[in-house]
């Protein structure tokens, strides 16, 4: 009878204490303590703003949407500080990005620690830990293939040397600029020094816009549906697969395809619209889509670096190890998973007749784009 | 921790006018900054990370074309938050029982225009979208005006829109205020978190009254005076006037094109603190309707130091004010009024 006393008058001594230290621990946790600010780096930062050739002003416009949505921590978090390195080299670049750098520091963005705005590759590149390269070349009405691919060809090699050398051991690149995919193989080649698993291109906005059109059609919110792909290359030639895709009801989660009901729809005007959207915004803003790339490249990061959600994946431009019968070493775009900082290919997943026919023809258009930059190379 | 249980909050309907602008026209500056805060709102920069919003974009029938661009575009970043984009002409439609209301659209003075033709272009604009918001939005609309002349838009704003709660009704000087923050910032050399409190009093125009007699700097050994740290005084009283005012045309001049970035996010700011309150010992600046504080004449919209709480503002009041401060902030009231009279002719 003692010692059940005891015992009891102790429980009643013990819990209370318990329970103090998981509130404690529990607030110690939300304590703020400052981190150290990720240098992130965005190429083609200035652009052309003032001109109205909507092709040459679109990686400008794309940089000025991202900018202020990196200081707000939409692509890091809202606990992460940053320091932004601003770089391009078209003429007159020197006071475009020093103007964006004046308003960067106007804002009092609390998470931005500091702005390098500058023309010289080797300062805009050390030790940044993220790479969003904006600038390139997209082609010109009137412009030869071949001067497109050799313009952009010599300025990955550039950046990718700068990069290789000056660059934090494990940064993360994301190429956006077109041809994205190509370019991005380039800075592979050229940057051994930065893991190939680190150098990745943007095919988020497609997988955006995809959710979107599903999310349309099926008259629920983007949010609710997922696993969307986006197979290939970042052009008109992408493969958006929605064969694996789910949405969320409230008698829980149920296959896109089998609530669309309507296999034509998917396979032909669901594809047209989603590989010629950015097309069909030009038309309609007679700009090209900054808003919505910009918004695609910060979710690209912020999963990559924090991970997916589970049971949901994202498309990806990454390095090939041949998963799914694709040419090992292409940069492809494929379904991924993130956790830790890293991201894996999602493995087993069924490829019918049709998916497989436009995979094969998307890696074929890479392979080309490939083979023609190595011929571009040899001639520099 | 009950608290951080995910409940699905009621969709805020957020109000954009003049969002769309028309792009391709060098002289768009509004249409600009509708493309850039409609993101950030959408992303929660406005209203908190949880909390999912309605868009209502709102722009004239030339920008027709534009306004459906922006509303394509925005379900195509699949943000978690935006709920629905309605863009129309139709301001009827548009103000229906908005919460929040961003006024960008306005004709800005451009050069050789004489003030009262700038004021007889905006004075209908506001009375027209007054009288529809009066009648279609919540009862407690909190509005904020950004198209120049943003004080004067506000005040024909509240004059129309009785129904409003006068406190309601806001202008915009907080890019002014984060400017003023960030050129202590770098003049002291610390980051701009780590100073506060500066004041912008009155107008939001190159009359402005940026003033730092009452900012303070976060430093190791405490909250210091930025009149402490920084002792020449003729610097706070000339080119840190000078630069705060005149920094919209320096940006231009760097640029070629005008203050879209910070400008879209100094109005996220403004209503993020006004919603979810300012930090303990914070103020910011606020263009609004006050009570005759520190002898400034009421009956105009004025901007003051506040502080926020409960979604509520109230001015900081008893700040010393010294004779130059005091002339300063008398000849901008003194501009407000004539403004206020030329308004009044253009409605006879």
């Amino acid at each position: 009878m003692e010692y059940l006393e005891l015992l009891l008058k102790g429980l009643v001594v013990l819990f209370p204490i318990a329970f103090c230290c998981m509130l404690i621990t529990y607030k110690w946790s939300f304590r703020k303590i400052e981190k150290e600010p990720t240098k992130v780096l965005v190429t083609g930062a200035a652009g052309m703003l003032a001109q109205y050739d909507i092709l040459l002003a679109f990686p400008g416009q794309i940089g000025y949407a991202i900018l202020p949505m990196i200081a707000r921590g939409v692509m890091l978090g809202p606990d992460q500080p940053v320091t932004l390195h601003l770089f391009d080299n078209i003429k007159q670049a020197d006071e475009a990005l020093n103007g964006i750098k004046m308003e960067l520091i106007d804002a009092a963005f609390p998470l931005l620690k500091g702005v390098i705005a500058t023309t010289d590759i080797v300062e805009a590149c050390k030790d940044v830990n993220i790479a969003v390269m904006l600038g390139g070349f997209p082609r010109k009405e009137g412009m030869e293939r071949t001067d497109m691919m050799s313009k952009n060809v010599s300025m990955y090699m550039a950046q990718a040397l700068a990069l290789g050398k000056h660059a934090a051991a494990d940064c993360k690149v994301l190429v956006f600029a077109k041809p994205s995919n190509t370019n991005a193989l380039i800075l592979k080649e050229f940057a051994p020094s930065i893991s190939e698993k680190n150098i990745t291109c943007l095919t988020r906005l497609d997988h955006n816009r995809a959710l979107s059109q599903i999310a349309k059609r099926l008259k629920v919110h983007a949010s609710d549906v997922k696993n969307i792909i986006i197979w290939g290359n970042h052009s008109s030639t992408h493969y958006p697969d929605v064969n694996h895709a789910t949405f969320t009801t409230k008698d829980g989660e149920r296959l896109v395809r089998e609530h669309v009901a309507d296999d034509h729809w998917l396979k032909t005007e669901f594809i047209k619209t989603v590989q010629h959207r950015g097309l069909a915004i030009i038309k309609a803003r007679k700009a090209s889509s900054a808003l919505s790339a910009a918004s695609a490249a910060c979710d690209h990061i912020r999963d990559w670096v924090f991970g997916t959600p589970k049971g949901t994946w994202v498309s990806m431009g990454v390095c090939s190890d041949g998963s799914y019968g694709i040419e090992p070493g292409l940069i492809y775009s494929f379904p991924v998973r993130c956790e830790n900082g890293k991201w894996s290919i999602v493995q087993g997943l069924k490829i019918d007749e049709f998916s497989r026919a436009k995979m094969d023809a998307t890696a074929k258009e890479l392979i080309e784009e490939a083979s023609f930059a190595k011929s571009c190379l040899n001639e520099q | 921790m009950w608290g951080s249980m995910k409940m699905e909050k009621e969709p805020m309907k957020v109000l954009v006018t003049g969002v769309a602008g028309m792009l391709a026209q060098p002289d768009s500056l509004f249409g600009q900054i509708g493309y850039a805060i409609a993101p950030m709102i959408a992303r929660g920069i406005m209203l908190g990370p949880n909390q999912p919003m309605i868009l209502h974009l709102l722009d004239i029938a030339p920008a027709t074309e534009a306004l459906n661009g922006v509303k394509m575009e925005l379900p195509d970043a699949a943000f978690p938050l935006l709920k629905e984009v309605h863009a129309t002409t139709d301001i009827t439609e548009t103000c229906k029982d908005v919460n929040i209301a961003i006024m960008l659209g306005g004709f800005p003075r451009k050069e050789g225009m004489e003030r009262k033709d700038m004021m007889s272009k905006n004075v209908p604009i506001y009375k027209e979208q007054a009288s529809a918001l009066e009648e279609h939005a919540a009862s407690d609309c909190k509005v904020l005006v950004v198209a120049n002349p943003a004080n004067t838009n506000a005040l024909i704003l509240k004059e129309f829109a009785p129904s409003i709660p006068e406190k309601n009704i806001t202008c915009l000087t907080r890019l002014d205020h984060n400017r003023a923050l960030s050129q202590i910032a770098e003049r002291i050399k610390v980051y701009v978190t780590d100073v506060k409190n500066v004041i912008i009093w009155g107008n939001h125009s190159s009359t402005q009254y940026p003033e730092a007699n009452h900012a303070t700097v976060t430093s190791i050994n405490g909250e210091r005076p930025v009149k402490e740290l920084d002792t020449d005084d003729l610097w706070l009283k000339n080119e840190f006037i000078n630069t705060v005012q005149q920094r919209g045309t320096a940006i231009i001049k760097a640029r070629k094109a005008s203050s879209v970035l910070s400008a879209a996010s100094a109005p996220c700011d403004h209503m993020l603190d006004w919603v979810l309150g300012t930090p303990k010992g914070i103020w910011l600046s606020m263009g609004a309707y006050f009570d005759g504080s520190y002898g400034i004449p009421k009956d105009i919209i004025y901007s003051f130091p506040v502080k926020c709480e409960k979604g509520k503002w109230s001015i900081v009041k008893g700040l010393k004010i010294d004779e130059f401060s005091r002339a300063k902030m008398d000849a901008i009231a003194k501009d407000l009024i004539d403004e206020k009279e030329v308004a009044h002719s253009c409605l006879n």
